[in-house]
């Protein structure tokens, strides 16, 4: 069998079906990163499609659609959010924050900053999940544990095994003092 | 065109370059192995940096590239410090004595009176001039000479000193590049669609199991490009990434049936039937001899399971295939040999092909076989533009190919002085040679198994036993494999290692003395030496029993490696020792690695920084997997789809890690990106030992692996019969509308016969009715009441226009389609008079005298007050007519005698508006009229009786069953582990979600959702009428229930190593363990929950396959459908799990696994 394709002679776009409403595109409203941005979507897409794809936001990473390895956690009205299980339709008129947004190379959050200066990674997929992570426990509570660090990091998987790294970094954003210590 | 220096090597068809350094200054430093998150990439500059005497920040390193990078083979067996960077760091002194050579006949010196700093050559006249200037704009090219006489290392500045990595300041911020983020313009996003027998890459089925793909199952998702089919290659390509990922998933494609792979369930009885090769590695002394003539003889047999590499990033690629040539952004290990595959796979020289190495996730050998960028290949060459792939989790999972099982026997024993009589290995490793995939998919090479002699590595011993044996039985692939981080050596060493701490405990010695026995190499002894010291190792002879904190015990293992890698007999990379201290738990068989003392002699360590985090790693991932892993297969093959089926380790089970590093800089840098893990598996069996007495030969530790090893040695008592749960009248799952009997069908026919004349008289059509006519305050009251009767959800079919019928209700009678009830003439009611929606509405009879069937509530809307009829009628008339003609029901005889519903409604129907119960409060009568009238609640949670009627008196609300959901009992009958409070009836209903119950999910979202119309006032009173069904619970109460409930399922004893605990700590514990981390959306609780605690699983069940995509509201949060991920028996053994966790008092469900084979194909809601 040879390589067989199709492509329809409207350029791709195949005409709307109206018996699938969930599959029409509409444009829907994020406000990501303090700015608003439109985006032309069904409404059941996932939030990091939109993020990435439409925002040219890199950092959510697609690690597994089920909301189980953390790599796409963006902070969305203050708590940490999955991208790749939440639809943008429940996003709109909610602040959305990624990665790009705490802070540039240039311009670092004290997490990211923390993350660098402990070396907190290897490969890095995962990063992301784990900053937005920590930040998002930081914000509710500023003097974490070490043990309340481990639990807010449970769901979001290394594989790398970057993890000691990770947690000083944690601990160095949450109290620099005591990491230096 | 500026100038520049180049070192080179000729190779046919050009030069490779090692080190470019232009005139400007800059430095460009080329590699062929690439940085698989190591680091790699910064101890390479330090090196270049050190030998040209420059800073660290002059000089760029491009890894990979096949335009660019000289070929240097695969990314694998920690060889690139070891022997890629020679060349390089020769390239640099090669071009510094070049240098120096010049600026010494330029300032007219002797080499001896310049010095050099950060690439300025100065005299010591202070005269100076730079690399840059040397060159100018002369393009000088050398060959890379042998005999460069590199720097001493006694005069480094930068090599040796720790230095921060070059790309973490951009990971952090999310503006690193990797392939994942790849764009171009014009890029269309691809998915593929993997055959069914997932993970197996040899046998004659491969590349023709694909019958037929249906096109038209995904006309209806927009912008999708094409469907590529070649083989069982299949593939889709759409304009957005999300509509490729969802043409995939419902792209209808036909498969041959499966044939069956081995039973891995078993895996060593798998590898002792795979037909093996031997091949002798070593042949020292006299084995068979020393072992008849041993003391004591030992045979012992060590397993090692399939592991995967478990990437946390499922592969990507971007491919562009253009006449003109083709580029392509790849994540490989191993780009030139890639290469090569595409241009076989694409029938174009491979200078065509332009592959451009990107930084990926993290992969540990699995992008040696980086099937995607193949897959991105085919797409883009059938689309003739730019196509990104990602594999999913559940094909990463599935595809990858996995680390390989492995079999160790060992004979061999004790002379009579204790001493070690004699070793007989052999070991059995199915081969992980996988090709590219693309490449067998579609026919290009046959799919024959390949068998490469890869159970070598580590094979022999590293102590000098003088009769020793060493054999490896080369034999093909079971299932897809490839290398994996320390390959076979892992394995190989858990046997060496776990065997020598046997014959210490026979020979009652102390197991690190004992190996000093044998060992003869001088850096193996200082290791050991060094680690144990470290640890403040007791010598320990004899096993003893430890002293035990309640089910605790403690233990500490040893165990020692030189990994020797590469084609056999190899070279050692670092040398590594563990100590592991672990806590045993005896009662649950929990095993926690608590510390790790990881002692390595690397060499000279270029990044001492890197080294350390690349022993963290090794130690963090090889405890992982020696404690959890292991991929599971059914006979189709791999099963384990997700981190639910496949866990690794979390953060509250880390090890603390004490890191020695042995100074050595004298000697030549080691790989260090393995070795660190090759003793884990045997320190930790070896640690487990200590605490136990038990020897466990077999990985991984889980807790049913321990705490089964224990009881059969008589260690841990054996467990108890489960208690038996409360017995609970279960029921048989009632059915909402049951199937009657011939008796029960001629009672209906008799009734309908008593009645003098069962044909009713059409009502004449009118004119629609003037909008005007109607209030608007009227009106506003009907749409309330529309919400309440929930007359959109069934109304509304799949054309998504509201109410204009179509939608297709399912009962065991047949199929009811909801009929348009907009105001259109023609299809809807638009010609309905105020009499015949009464009519309708109270007596089920369709304007032109048709009997309506009863999956139209009319026994509940029969009770409506006319005021109400009126408005409701209202509303309707005045809403924008739809023209749609919906299905016709058809049902099979004797249903589709309507006539027969007279009988029916004399049996059955009372009709007439509801009247109120003076002695309760206004509130409840209120109540009481909502739900019972336009409400309906009753048409879902009230059992049927054989001919569909609601059953009454005590029945009433008892729980039904709808759209193969189960509608709980809303009476005392409930089986919510805290009864249900008008608050939290509020709550539900208000929000559709209760702190005590849980979220509205399945047919009962979109009825809160309507519920939202209606004010406050109604929601409270319909919460006081249900409320007062039920027992009186206060809130303290409630609250006090609920955390009792809540503490119990901390306790984990009864349930540890159920099979589904491991897939709800890794599926769903994220978004529903007690106490676990804030997260977007509610946090339902298990433990509280109505539906774990019911007589069926089918709604839990539901949840799991198909999730909760349209909440309530979107603050609820989401819930992803686990159908695609989780095979029945994952679902089933989750929902046993979950049961027995969170409802502990109740009988397990039985046949759970054909409920979740029946309720698999449901309707999502």
């Amino acid at each position: 069998m040879g390589p067989c394709f199709r492509r329809d002679d409207t350029g791709g776009t195949w005409a709307r079906d109206k018996t699938q409403t969930a599959t029409m595109t509409a444009t829907l409203r994020l406000t990501v990163n303090g700015k608003s941005h439109d985006v032309s979507a069904a409404a059941d897409t996932p939030l990091i499609y939109a993020l990435r794809n439409d925002l040219e936001l890199n950092s959510p990473k697609f690690g597994c659609g089920l909301g189980e390895c953390g790599a796409c956690t963006v902070i969305m009205d203050g708590v940490a959010a999955r991208s790749c299980v939440i639809p943008v339709s429940g996003c709109i008129g909610r602040e959305i924050v990624t990665l790009e947004g705490l802070g540039s190379r240039e311009r670092t959050d004290p997490v990211q900053r923390a993350f660098i200066e402990e070396q907190a990674a290897q490969c890095g997929y995962c990063l992301n999940g784990m900053i937005m992570t920590a930040k998002a426990l930081l914000m509710r509570n500023a003097h974490p544990s070490e043990t309340e660090i481990l639990e807010a990091l449970r769901y979001n998987l290394c594989r790398c095994g970057a993890h000691l790294e990770i947690v000083r970094a944690v601990m160095r954003a949450a109290s620099p003092e005591r990491a230096a210590s | 065109m500026t100038g520049s220096l180049r070192i080179v090597r000729p190779v046919a068809g050009g030069d490779e370059t090692f080190i470019e350094i232009r005139e400007d200054g800059a430095i460009v430093a080329y590699n062929g192995h690439v940085d698989l998150g190591t680091g790699i990439g910064t101890a390479l500059i330090q090196i270049v940096a050190e030998e040209l005497d420059v800073g660290f920040a002059r000089v760029r390193i491009v890894l990979g590239d096949t335009a660019h990078t000289p070929n240097q083979g695969a990314t694998i067996a920690s060889e690139t410090i070891q022997i890629t960077a020679v060349p390089l760091r020769k390239a640099a002194a090669q071009a510094r004595h070049f240098l120096v050579a010049r600026a010494a006949a330029k300032l007219e010196l002797p080499v001896e009176q310049l010095t050099i700093s950060d690439g300025l050559i100065r005299g010591n006249d202070n005269r100076s001039v730079s690399y840059g200037e040397l060159i100018a704009g002369e393009t000088i090219r050398l060959e890379l000479a042998d005999d460069v006489t590199v720097k001493a290392v006694d005069s480094y500045r930068m090599v040796g000193q720790s230095q921060p990595r070059i790309d973490l300041p951009a990971k952090a911020t999310g503006e690193l590049v990797y392939v994942h983020d790849m764009r171009v313009p014009g890029m269309l996003h691809g998915r593929v669609i993997r055959p069914p027998y997932a993970g197996v890459d040899a046998g004659d089925f491969i590349g023709n199991s694909l019958i037929a793909v249906d096109e038209a199952s995904i006309a209806h998702i927009p912008g999708i490009v094409a469907v590529v089919t070649i083989g069982d290659f299949v593939g889709v390509v759409a304009e957005r990434e999300e509509n490729a990922v969802k043409a995939a998933e419902q792209l209808k494609v036909s498969w041959k049936p499966t044939p069956s792979i081995p039973d891995l369930t078993d895996i060593e009885t798998a590898l002792r039937a795979n037909p093996g090769t031997p091949r002798v590695l070593l042949d020292k002394g006299d084995v068979d001899r020393a072992i008849e003539d041993a003391a004591k003889p030992i045979k012992r047999t060590y397993l090692w399971p399939y592991h995967m590499h478990a990437s946390i990033g499922p592969s990507c690629a971007l491919a562009d295939v253009r006449p003109e040539g083709v580029r392509v952004w790849s994540g490989t290990q191993n780009p030139h040999l890639l290469r090569v595959d595409l241009s076989f796979l694409l029938g174009l020289p491979e200078s065509d092909i332009d592959l451009i190495r990107m930084e990926a996730a993290g992969c540990y050998g699995r992008n040696c076989a980086d099937d995607v960028t193949a897959d991105a290949v085919l797409l883009s060459r059938a689309v003739g533009g730019p196509v990104r792939v990602q594999l999913t989790r559940e094909q990463e999972h599935a595809w990858e190919p996995k680390g390989a099982a492995q079999l160790m026997d060992v004979n061999g024993g004790l002379d009579a002085d204790g001493n070690v009589a004699a070793y007989d290995f052999a070991t059995r490793y199915p081969s992980n040679g996988a090709p590219t995939l693309a490449l067998i998919l579609t026919g290009m090479i046959p799919p024959v198994p390949q068998i490469s002699e890869m159970g070598d590595r580590t094979a022999i011993p590293p102590y000098d036993y003088d009769h020793m044996r060493v054999v490896a039985h080369d034999m093909p692939p079971i299932v897809r494999a490839a290398w994996l981080r320390g390959v076979s050596a892992l394995p190989n060493t858990f046997a060496h290692e776990s065997y020598i701490d046997e014959l210490a405990a026979e020979a009652k010695a102390d197991p690190v003395e004992y190996r000093l026995r044998y060992l003869r190499d001088p850096r193996a002894i200082d290791l050991v030496k060094a680690v144990a010291a470290r640890g403040n190792w007791t010598p320990r002879p004899e096993w003893k029993q430890p002293e035990s904190d309640g089910d605790i015990v403690r233990g500490r293992g040893f165990a020692y490696a030189l990994y020797v890698h590469s084609k056999f007999p190899g070279y050692g990379a670092a040398w590594s020792a563990w100590i592991a201290d672990v806590a045993v738990n005896k009662a649950t068989g929990d095993v926690a690695v608590t510390r790790v003392i990881a002692g390595q002699d690397s060499g000279l360590m270029i990044n001492p920084d890197g080294v350390r985090h690349q022993i963290h790693g090794n130690v963090i991932q090889s405890v992982s997997r020696t404690l959890k892993e292991e991929v599971t297969f059914d006979r189709a093959g791999v099963t384990s789809r997700e981190w639910g089926a496949y866990p690794i380790i979390t953060f509250p089970e880390l090890p603390s890690i004490d890191v020695l590093m042995l100074p050595r800089n004298d000697q030549p840098p080691l790989g260090v990106g393995e070795s660190a893990s090759v003793p884990s598996a045997a320190a930790i069996a070896n640690a487990i030992f200590d605490a136990t007495g038990v020897r466990f030969r077999e990985l991984p530790f889980t807790p049913e692996r321990i705490k089964a090893g224990l009881q059969a040695a008589g260690v841990t008592p054996p467990s108890l019969p489960p208690p038996s749960p409360q017995p609970q009248s279960v029921m048989t799952r009632p059915r909402a509308w049951a199937l009657p009997s011939l008796a029960t069908l001629g009672a209906v026919a008799c009734a309908a016969t008593a009645m003098l004349w069962p044909w009713r008289a059409e009502i004449a059509p009118i004119a629609t009715p003037d909008p005007s006519t109607y209030s608007a305050a009227t009106i506003a009251r009907g749409a309330e009441l529309a919400a309440l009767g929930d007359c959109a959800v069934c109304h509304t079919g799949p054309s998504g226009i509201v109410n204009a019928g179509g939608r297709a209700l399912e009962t065991p009678f047949g199929i009811v389609y909801a009929t348009n009830i907009t105001p259109d003439r023609e299809t809807g009611i638009g010609a309905w008079s105020y009499p015949a929606f009464e009519r309708a509405m109270r007596h089920g009879i369709h304007r032109d005298g048709k009997h309506l069937y009863p999956a139209f509530p009319y026994n509940h809307f029969t009770r409506t007050s006319d005021a109400d009829l009126q408005a409701l009628y209202a509303y309707l008339m005045v809403q924008t007519p739809a023209r749609a003609q919906g299905p016709e029901t058809k049902l099979a005889f004797p249903f589709n005698m309507r006539t027969l519903m007279a009988g029916w409604n004399a049996m059955f129907l009372t009709t007439g508006a509801m009247t109120s119960d003076p002695a309760k409060s206004a509130e409840w009568n209120r109540g009481a009229y909502l739900v019972e009238s336009l409400g309906h609640c009753g048409a879902c949670h009230s059992p049927r009786n054989a001919l569909g009627a609601e059953r009454t008196g005590s029945a009433h609300l008892a729980g039904g069953f709808a759209e193969d959901w189960e509608a709980p009992a809303l009476t005392a009958l409930s089986q919510a582990p805290i009864p249900w409070s008008e608050n939290e009836l509020y709550n539900y209903l208000r929000t559709g979600t209760s702190r005590y119950h849980g979220v509205a999910a399945g047919p009962m979202a979109p009825v809160v959702r309507e519920l939202t119309n209606l004010p406050d006032s109604d929601i409270r009173a319909m919460a006081t009428y249900l409320a007062s069904m039920n027992k009186v619970t206060g809130a303290t109460e409630e609250h006090a229930l609920a955390t009792r409930l809540e503490t119990l399922t901390l306790d984990r004893t009864l349930t540890r190593g159920m099979a589904g605990e491991r897939i709800f700590e890794g599926a769903c514990a994220v978004c529903h363990a007690v106490g676990g981390p804030e997260l977007f959306g509610t946090r339902p609780s298990l433990a509280l929950n109505t539906n774990v605690h019911s007589a069926t699983p089918d709604n839990l069940i539901q949840v799991i396959l198909h999730g909760i995509d349209k909440p309530v509201t979107s603050d609820l949060g989401y819930m992803p459908a686990f159908k695609g991920s989780l095979n029945d028996r994952q679902v089933a053994d989750l929902v046993a799990y979950t049961r027995r966790q969170f409802a502990p008092d109740k009988a397990a469900w039985s046949d759970v696994e054909a409920a979740v084979a029946r309720l698999r194909g449901g309707k999502v809601h």
